[in-house]
């Protein structure tokens, strides 16, 4: 497969939810009829994504997977941009109820302050700069029972994500319930989704905890992808809207947006002033992990947490924010089935081996706040 | 010579000495200090050229690289163009306008941001009014806030691009050694190679690079030459900044913090100078642009904030926690969009008053803070301009209020048509008891005084641009209200 077909940068004004409106540009100018190919394919697999299990499971057997070339977007966005972002005010004003539906409290009178339903959980791990979602989904078995949120700055590569969430909860819904009807004991009413994946939480994982292929149509995996979703946001700005102090035990960041000239280096996702902010919703013992093919990226990474320090800086960073994280060892890590989907599940990390490129892992835990000064 | 205008006083402060008390001004280009018993002018900076050449050679040395043409401004002042000798225009500074000006405690030391060089400069306010410039730090991007800490020792400085710095108010002696260890020699080489992720684009213009960087050597950006430490950073324009100190509940110690908003709604709560990178929690509710943070020195637990909001917000802001919404404007009323312009704290005759000013309003609102941290609204007072700054006398129970003497009361933008007379640069209003926050005016001979010898002059005769131009330093706030537009 070649490279990212290079696609003129469209701009997409389609957001998750709107459903049909195929935005015109002002100009009255009917839209090309890629881009309306592209709009239409969307809005079906959408709506296919989203089928519920009903009787006629033999009619929507198989709910495919959306396919990336309806959704490709150039590979870079201006963080310092005013994007039209929905952001909650606090992270008491998320509506977290509507991304992970198997996990809301039964208690309706547990609501959040924009009135809608809490969960049973907190969110826990926090994939920045998701992309099209392998690490995600290649962590939702491995971790069915935690939370999970990825963040993407690039509409349409949210758009594809979304859909690709959906689909891959309704294909394993449809699973559940074909198996379920193979075997007499079952009843065999409808099942609301929620409760079919809380069943489906409950069932003892006897996939393999291996990387589940999302493409292979074949297993169920363990909490049925419903403890993932993603959203669109700006991290760099809005971090702290999403999460509250402590909040978080993993961070990842895969194969940042490298941002290669000097004069961009203020636009990484890795600088001492944000991972200051990581830290604040980082609790102590959680882990960030880092991933790259850029060597000089990696070592950027390892000077602004703490590893490696620059010629004159300061013993181990005192008085920085390297002073908040210690670097994991190999061996820690070898152990580590997240390092494992983070080298090989993601896209870019399948590209880079297919591209024989070097990998470059690093990963820090957060310690405890020091004493005040 | 009775038709121009005059620039109105942007900042305006009161200065507490032992053996005199001064008020010091900044309007147009200029700072003006003024005895506050008397009124009479003591001293202006920068000086005019023949009086002191050590001045101008600091202005030239000054780099004015920056694009905007700042000398169409400057022909907007003093004289006409006849009686201009060459050397004055030489020696007119490469500002327009000094938007920040702040004292230490002790009032020995004024610090002053000029706009358009992006430089902060110390100065020392000497017994007779004047000022002695000590030193003059241009800072990489245009500072937005600047304040000083509870010890005199520090500035803090927060800049467009959200990164916020900590100088030393008097930078040693010693030449400053960067600490950055010039990344030259690494970057000459790119960072990304065949084996990085490609297309096929990039990767041709990989090997260009490659076969230039043999070639050309990298061109080195100096760093600053004085000491800074980048305290803490947000990915947002900074639009204030607070140090504050609290009494530590287990230890006699206190403990500091620094409270910073931003541009993107936030007020992040950080530990103060050594620990700035431990963010303690943050003030999250505001839903436009935060323009304003007020600490109150008598209750130092609570925060008044305020912004592109039609209310305020008043914080335990330790906690992270709002205790009151205060309507700004009518809420009934479809009022146009607000702007906060200034939150004041001042405690005057037993009474604890938080005033604030509305972007291009002559009226300053007066709320007293309650020792729960209510606020309750007072009877406001009428400006006859726009209020721009405000300082306290308390030992007077009095506060100065600077007013726009230039623009139509209640607009940022349409001019008067001739100058008020008597042209008010400062008003004054002292609580008349202490059982209600009641102001009377108070029409002082110090004020008339000032008001005799004026700032300089502003033309009447000056062109659209060049209002456009003034207009924008004193109210840039709108530029921090996001536009809904266009998103990819």
């Amino acid at each position: 497969m070649p490279d990212l077909p290079s696609h003129p940068s469209n701009p997409t004004n389609s957001t998750p939810t709107s459903s049909s409106s195929t935005n015109t540009p002002a100009t009255m100018t009917p839209p090309p009829p890629k881009r309306q190919k592209r709009d239409e394919y969307r809005k079906h697999a959408a709506e296919a994504a989203s089928a519920k299990p009903d009787g006629e499971t033999t009619a929507i057997a198989h709910v495919k997977l959306p396919k990336k070339k309806f959704y490709r977007q150039r590979a870079h966005a201006n963080p310092f941009s005013d994007h039209q972002l929905n952001y909650p005010v606090t992270p008491a004003h998320m509506d977290w109820a509507s991304h992970f539906p198997a996990f809301v409290n039964p208690d309706p009178a547990q609501t959040n302050l924009i009135g809608t339903r809490k969960l049973l959980k907190d969110v826990e791990v926090v994939d920045i700069g998701c992309g099209f979602g392998g690490l995600l989904v290649g962590l939702a078995g491995l971790l069915p029972e935690t939370l999970m949120v990825g963040m993407e700055i690039r509409v349409s590569v949210l758009d594809y994500l979304t859909t690709r969430i959906q689909a891959l909860r309704t294909q394993q819904q449809q699973k559940a319930q074909s198996q379920s009807q193979s075997q007499p004991a079952s009843s065999t009413s409808t099942p609301a989704p929620t409760t079919d994946a809380d069943a489906d939480a409950d069932t003892p994982s006897e996939a393999a905890p291996a990387i589940p292929d999302p493409t292979a149509n074949t297993a169920l995996v363990p909490g049925g992808y419903q403890n993932i979703t993603a959203i669109r946001s700006n991290t760099m700005k809005f971090f702290p809207n999403f999460f509250k102090k402590q909040q978080l035990s993993k961070i990842f960041i895969c194969f940042p947006d490298p941002h290669f000239k000097a004069r961009k280096h203020k636009a990484r996702i890795i600088s001492e002033t944000l991972n200051a902010e990581y830290a604040y919703a980082l609790r102590p013992g959680g882990l960030l992990y880092t991933i790259t093919d850029v060597e000089e990226y990696h070592h950027w990474i390892l000077r602004h947490f703490r590893d490696e320090s620059t010629v004159e800086d300061e013993a181990n960073g005192a008085g920085t924010v390297k002073e908040l994280f210690e670097r994991v060892s190999e061996e820690e890590l070898e152990k580590d089935d997240c390092v494992k989907v983070m080298m090989e599940a993601t896209e870019e990390g399948k590209k880079v081996t297919r591209n024989k490129g070097n990998k470059y892992v690093a990963v820090f835990r957060r310690k405890q706040d020091p004493e005040w000064a | 010579m009775a038709a121009n205008l005059q620039h109105p006083f942007q900042c305006l402060q009161f200065v507490e000495r032992p053996n005199a008390n001064f008020l010091i001004g900044s309007a147009g280009s200029k700072l003006y200090s003024y005895s506050a018993e008397t009124g009479q002018q003591l001293a202006i900076w920068p000086q005019a050229v023949e009086s002191s050449n050590g001045a101008e050679a600091q202005l030239e040395q000054g780099p004015p690289e920056k694009k905007r043409k700042v000398e169409d401004t400057q022909t907007a002042e003093p004289s006409g163009p006849t009686s201009e000798t060459p050397e004055k225009s030489q020696a007119s500074p490469a500002w327009s306008n000094i938007p920040i000006l702040t004292t230490t405690a002790n009032g020995e030391y004024v610090v002053a941001l000029t706009a358009e060089d992006k430089c902060i400069r110390v100065f020392q306010f000497q017994e007779d009014g004047s000022f002695t410039q000590l030193s003059e730090r241009t800072m990489p991007k245009r500072p937005s806030a600047i304040t000083i800490t509870s010890d005199d020792n520090t500035i803090l400085c927060g800049d467009k691009f959200g990164d916020v710095y900590s100088l030393p108010l008097i930078p040693g002696d010693k030449p400053h050694v960067a600490t950055r260890v010039p990344r030259g020699a690494k970057l000459s080489q790119p960072a990304a190679t065949n084996l990085t992720v490609h297309t096929k684009g990039n990767l041709k213009a990989l090997e260009q690079q490659q076969k230039l960087s043999n070639e050309a050597k990298a061109e080195e950006k100096p760093g600053l030459a004085f000491e800074h430490n980048l305290l803490l950073g947000h990915v947002s324009l900074l639009t204030d900044i607070a140090y504050v100190s609290l009494p530590d509940a287990s230890s006699t110690k206190k403990r500091n913090y620094i409270l910073t908003a931003d541009r993107d709604e936030h007020i992040r709560v950080s530990r103060g100078l050594t620990q700035a990178h431990i963010v303690e929690n943050y003030c999250l509710g505001h839903t436009s642009f935060i323009s304003q943070l007020c600490v109150p020195q008598w209750a130092p637990e609570y925060l008044v904030s305020g912004g592109g909001d039609k209310h305020l917000l008043v914080w335990k802001w330790a906690e992270g926690r709002i205790l009151q919404k205060v309507p700004l404007v009518d809420q009934a009323s479809e009022t146009a969009e607000v702007a906060v312009h200034g939150i004041w704290a001042t405690s005057l005759g037993g009474q604890r008053a938080i005033l604030v000013a509305l972007h291009g309003s002559p009226r300053l609102q007066c709320f007293t803070l309650e020792a729960d941290g209510t606020l309750t609204s007072q009877a406001p007072i009428q400006l006859s301009g726009n209020a721009l700054g405000l300082t306290s006398i308390e030992k007077d129970n009095t506060i100065l209020v600077s007013v726009d003497c230039i623009r139509e009361p209640g607009t940022t933008h349409e001019w008067r048509a001739s100058p008020s007379s008597p042209s008010a640069l400062i008003e004054a209003f002292r609580v008349k008891s202490d059982t209600g926050l009641e102001w009377e005016q108070t029409a002082a001979s110090v004020l008339e005084k000032i008001h005799s010898t004026g700032t300089s002059e502003v033309p009447l005769t000056t062109t659209e641009k060049e209002r456009k131009e003034l207009n924008d330093s004193l109210y840039n706030l709108g530029h921090l209200r996001k536009k809904k537009g266009e998103d990819e």
